[in-house]
């Protein structure tokens, strides 16, 4: 999923300057998972803008916001609301924000579209409700069956492809000693699979061209 | 010079270590010497050549190329280091060269530490390539090509050198990268601080069968509090308590006699079983002298 957190009130508000009626959109999707922007979260921010002088219009949380079918689907039929509207103001990632910026052109309204969240990476939950991490980087050429199925691009520090520096101590690594080092981890993973010879292998530089932004997927 | 052609003479070869100022070296009198080439100045008898760090500790300051040419300029040989954290391999290479066309002979190649433990913890950190990786790049411009093949007009020639750090758990994982860097092109190694002669031998018992001249590497402990911070910090050293023990309450020249007597005895241990010693004096440069005579003449 794509991890989100809430932005500073203070800094929601001053996008909002000078807009009265807002239309507060969740997503049920990630933000949900996130609890920053699901149906509950938003009839909290739906509160606490009423509670700041703000009227809120309207409250509606597409499925996916990122997906444009799922937000156009929710628009669609309130474009009397979206055109009383002052601003959209999105509980959602960066690609919600825009998707729903998009969907609103493709219905000819030209309306301000402000986000409430700062997106924080691409997440994986691996404690229900409570612990997302990040454990890829979509580098565009994985190397996970060579290294025991754990990340070195996205979980050493320094993504080093052939081993580890020499910063790691009883297994922490030299920028946060909470967590293990990737090259650790990798190491013990292929012993217990008898897979040490790769750890010999030489890797070449990753081809970061398949990373270059922005990307873009023909869906066949 | 190349500090590899000393090896090959079986000699046991003594480096030193500066970090370059916060600030610029230009038109430096005796008044205005910036303390990286005072301390050179300092040690340039007794030591072979001197490693200039690249912004240590992912702290910005002068780079590591000008310090180089500064020494080279008066006369003392510069291990020029060169870290994957700030460039990207197009950087990377092209420093390479300019180091080259600008007199280095040595290169020292490292990762780098993360950007997130130095002055600038906003910086966007590199590690486009990383050491193995900067090594064979590296060696295969010596051969006269860039990374992508494309041919040189002419070919940089230097030694190419790389670290180690000995006190990693799992050992064999290090000695693993260390083999990949001597495929890569390392032609000697420098190792992290070492303290402990015990397990010094037990890595260089494991490293022998490489062939390849290892330099042991020692970090003056100045204070008991220097010992606890380096324990507590520094990633990958590990002080003996007695040492921090033996310097409680010693300040300026009594902590120095205590810091040449401690690692002198250390060095009359580990030193034999290698072919040089690096001192990481980190300030203290007129001790290396007093260690070498003491140990070494
Ligand atoms: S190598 Fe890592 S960053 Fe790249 S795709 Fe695989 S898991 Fe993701
Ligand atoms: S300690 Fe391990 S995880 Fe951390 S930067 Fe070094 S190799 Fe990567």
């Amino acid at each position: 999923m794509i991890g989100t957190t809430r932005k500073p009130l203070d800094e929601v508000l001053q996008a909002l300057e000078g807009k009265e009626k807002i239309v507060v959109m969740g997503c049920n999707g990630c933000a949900k998972a996130c609890k920053t922007g699901g149906d509950a979260e938003v009839a909290d921010m739906a509160a606490t803008l009423t509670g700041a002088g703000k009227s809120v219009i309207w409250e509606v949380t597409p499925e996916r916001t990122c997906y444009i079918q799922h937000t156009t689907g929710s628009l669609a039929g309130h474009e009397q609301t979206i055109s009383d509207t002052d601003a959209f103001l999105v509980l959602g990632c960066g690609g919600a924000a825009q998707v729903a910026r998009q969907a609103l052109d493709e219905m000819g309204f030209v309306k301000p579209v402000k986000i409430a969240l700062n997106s924080v990476g691409h997440l994986d939950t691996i404690i229900a409700g409570k612990l997302a991490i990040e454990q890829c980087q979509e580098c565009g050429d994985c190397v996970l069956n060579e290294t025991g199925g754990i990340c070195p691009v996205t979980k050493c520090a320094k993504s080093l492809l052939n081993g580890p520096c020499g910063g790691a101590q009883d297994g922490k690594c030299e920028v946060d000693p909470q967590r293990d080092c990737a090259w650790v981890m990798i190491y013990d993973r292929l012993k217990a699979l008898g897979e040490m010879e790769k750890l010999y292998v030489y890797r070449d530089p990753k081809d970061y061209s398949k990373s270059n932004k922005p990307r873009t997927l023909v869906i066949a | 010079m190349k500090i590899t052609d000393l090896f090959q003479d079986k000699i046991t070869v003594f480096t030193s270590e500066v970090g370059p100022v916060k600030g610029c070296v230009r038109d430096t009198d005796d008044d205005t010497t910036p303390k990286c080439l005072s301390e050179a100045n300092l040690v340039k008898d007794y030591v072979h050549a001197i490693n200039v760090t690249d912004n240590q500790s992912a702290v910005m300051r002068l780079g590591s190329l000008a310090g180089s040419v500064k020494l080279k300029e008066r006369g003392i040989e510069p291990i020029y280091q060169i870290t994957c954290r700030d460039r990207n391999r197009i950087a990377l290479q092209s420093e390479v060269l300019t180091a080259c066309s600008l007199g280095i002979d040595n290169v020292l190649v490292l990762t780098g530490d993360h950007t997130s433990l130095g002055d600038h913890i906003a910086a966007k950190p590199v590690f486009d390539v990383d050491s193995v990786q900067l090594l064979k790049i590296a060696s295969g411009m010596k051969n006269g090509y860039d990374m992508m093949g494309h041919e040189l007009a002419r070919a940089p020639q230097y030694a190419l050198g790389a670290v180690v750090n000995p006190n990693f758990t799992p050992l064999d994982l290090q000695l693993i990268k260390m083999e990949k860097k001597i495929q890569a092109g390392a032609e000697f190694f420098q190792t992290q601080a070492v303290y402990d002669p015990k397990l010094f031998e037990t890595f260089i018992k494991k490293a022998e069968k490489f062939d390849v001249p290892i330099q042991v590497g020692v970090v003056f402990v100045k204070s008991a509090k220097m010992a606890k911070f380096m324990n507590e910090k520094i990633s990958g050293i590990t002080v003996p308590e007695s040492w921090g023990k033996n310097l409680e309450g010693l300040t300026g020249e009594k902590a120095k006699e205590k810091c040449v007597e401690m690692t002198g005895d250390l060095l009359k241990e580990i030193a034999p079983m290698c072919q040089g010693v690096h001192f990481m004096p980190l300030g203290w440069s007129d001790l290396v002298p007093r260690i070498i005579d003491k140990v070494f003449k």
